[in-house]
């Protein structure tokens, strides 16, 4: 298997194909319906109607447009009242700026909004890893099979998500891998120990459903988590599904994974995650 | 940060600064003989915004252009009823303003246009027709057998497979889900793995050794050669196990695998070809029995 490497692989290509430019006092628009079934357009889930703004520097996110220029005709405006007219203000230039001010709000809000439309994109942020440790540990007492079952299990979480760390936990026994903040200077065993003992701590047990903290503040969640995780997903893993529910089943195993971007999960990376961690369920 | 967590931040209920290792959250009381395990942590609070917006994405698509529409209007009225000329340039405090805020009406209106462009198009699915069935070869180990029945119940669940073919070492060592109707008896019509072998279909899969996605089915002269799937199957998804075989999964929406689906399965593949490699070498598979 090659190195880790992190990228997240959901990226819907909205190939602009028309700049649009619009002043205050002119506007112009074209829409094109772009139908073709060329090989790489199989690939596109949306079939697209093309109207797209950019500036066409790459990396930069025109859906947060919006939020700037509230940001700065609000500012304007403001400025404006105080220091625009040497009279007092009129009763339709307050109205005005009000009204300004309540757009300017509302602009700045419609990014927050835009991002759980259908069909909106994720923008990378580049991952924060400072003070943390790239490690794979995994527990020694499980089979051949298992660990090569975990081995997988982390390595095409990590490609395929935008995870930076993923723990697996099945009948005790642990899979870490990515980054996480971990004591310097511990053995393999010792390693896997604390983990342990995190877990413990925080009560990852008796899991009915799965946990996700989309938006996680800068102060952080967890002692093993770095500083630049913003994401949480915590899939538990149901062992003995179809056997009869007179005795309440207990669930000690589940699936953590820890990204750096807000909102990282989709519901589609979210089935993906409930199935990867499926496979460990009556594995043993 | 940007503004947008800030809003979101107010809604958190419980304290983000508070350390897991202090006793100092809520506790759960469960239901359960052994209460002694549990989880302590902080619990996500339901997003109710995120809930609302894709409950109501037309309305909150259309949004926008209505607010920025009604603050035109409400902008040139008040300007029309306070008895000022209407003259647009900027040497007044007020026509600064009006200005500023036709901007921002503007831009709204534009950005309720573009959420009405990037609206994902619904294809609906169409339902197979065809018979259940669940072939699996009778000389696959148990380790097999059910990596294999994951991978179906993996596929089935997430994706719009409706459909899965496993043929290795030119044997069809899997035929679940939904498939042809036999002529002869009303069973599914049975794979055959020689033929398909033979066919263009699974020899470029095999030159290029990487997954081939048929998105609209309709559209590809080499249906014919998958005569084991229903009729009506919208897309296909050939996915290569090593150089050894191949994986057919039939999906009942156009364009119904997402990107992500892709790297999934083609990851899968992977998997199953390490696995069958491992405990399929030298064994002859027999012919396969239906379970």
């Amino acid at each position: 298997m090659s190195g880790l490497s992190t990228h997240p692989l959901v990226q819907l290509k909205i190939r602009p194909q028309f700049r649009s430019k619009f002043s205050r006092k002119s506007v112009t628009i074209y829409a094109r319906i772009d139908n073709s079934q060329t090989s790489q357009d199989q690939q596109q889930e949306l079939n697209l109607s093309v109207l797209r703004f950019t500036f066409g520097i790459p990396g930069l996110d025109e859906s947060y447009l919006p939020r700037w220029i509230g940001y700065g005709f609000g500012s304007l405006l403001l400025l404006n009242h105080f220091l625009g007219s040497n009279s007092a203000t009129s009763p339709p230039q307050l109205r005005t700026e009000a009204l300004g001010l309540s757009l300017a709000a509302f602009s700045i809000a419609l990014p927050f909004f835009g991002r759980f439309l259908k069909g909106a994109t994720l923008v990378d942020q580049p991952a924060l890893h400072q003070g943390a440790e790239q490690i794979f540990v995994m527990s020694e007492n499980i089979s051949n099979t298992q660990k090569e079952d975990l081995a997988w299990a982390t390595y095409v979480l990590l490609r395929n998500t935008n995870t930076i760390a993923v723990l697996i936990s099945i009948q005790g026994e642990l899979c870490v891998r990515g980054y996480w903040s971990t004591p310097d200077n511990l053995s393999k065993t010792q390693l896997l120990d604390w983990f342990k003992r995190q877990i413990e701590n925080i009560g990852l047990f008796d899991l009915k459903e799965t946990l996700y903290f989309p938006q996680i503040s800068e102060s952080g969640l967890w002692e093993m988590l770095t500083k630049g995780t913003r994401s949480l997903l915590v899939e538990p893993v149901i062992q003995g599904i179809g056997r009869s529910t007179n005795e309440m089943e207990k669930t000690e195993d589940f699936v953590l994974l820890a990204s750096s971007i807000g909102y990282a999960y989709n519901d589609k990376d979210r089935a993906w995650i409930r199935a990867v961690a499926n496979k460990f369920a009556g594995s043993h | 940060m940007e503004a947008g967590t800030f809003l979101h931040l107010h809604a958190i209920p419980w304290n983000p600064k508070r350390k897991a290792s202090l006793p100092n959250f809520r506790r759960f009381v469960r239901a359960s003989s052994n209460s002694q395990a549990r989880y302590r942590g902080p619990k996500p609070y339901r997003n109710l915004v995120a809930d609302w917006v894709s409950n109501n994405d037309d309305t909150v698509r259309t949004f926008p252009i209505f607010v920025g529409g009604a603050s035109l209007l409400a902008v040139l009225f008040n300007r029309a009823a306070s008895g000022i000329a209407p003259v647009a340039d900027a040497s007044s405090s007020q026509s600064r303003a009006d200005l500023l805020t036709l901007g921002l009406a503007v831009t709204n209106i534009l950005t309720g246009l573009v959420w009405l462009t990037i609206r994902p198009k619904s294809i609906s699915p169409v339902n197979p027709q065809g018979v259940e069935c669940r072939i699996i070869s009778s000389s696959l180990p148990d380790v097999v057998v059910s990596e294999l029945l994951w991978v179906w119940e993996s596929l089935s669940a997430v994706t719009c497979c409706r459909s899965l073919v496993a043929v290795y070492d030119s044997i069809c060592i899997l035929q679940i889900g939904m498939a042809a109707e036999s002529p002869n008896d009303g069973e599914a019509l049975p794979v055959d793995a020689a033929k398909l072998m033979q066919g263009s279909l699974f020899q470029g899969v095999m030159k290029s050794g990487a997954q081939s996605y048929l998105a609209n089915l309709s559209l590809y002269p080499g249906r014919s050669e998958l005569p084991f799937f229903p009729k009506n199957t919208q897309a296909v998804i050939l996915q290569p196990l090593g150089d050894r075989g191949i994986v057919i999964i039939g999906g009942d929406t156009i364009r119904g695998f997402t990107t992500s689906d892709q790297a999934w399965i083609t990851f899968i593949g992977e998997k199953l070809d390490a696995t069958l490699g491992k405990y399929v070498i030298n064994n002859p598979l027999a012919v396969q029995d239906r379970v």
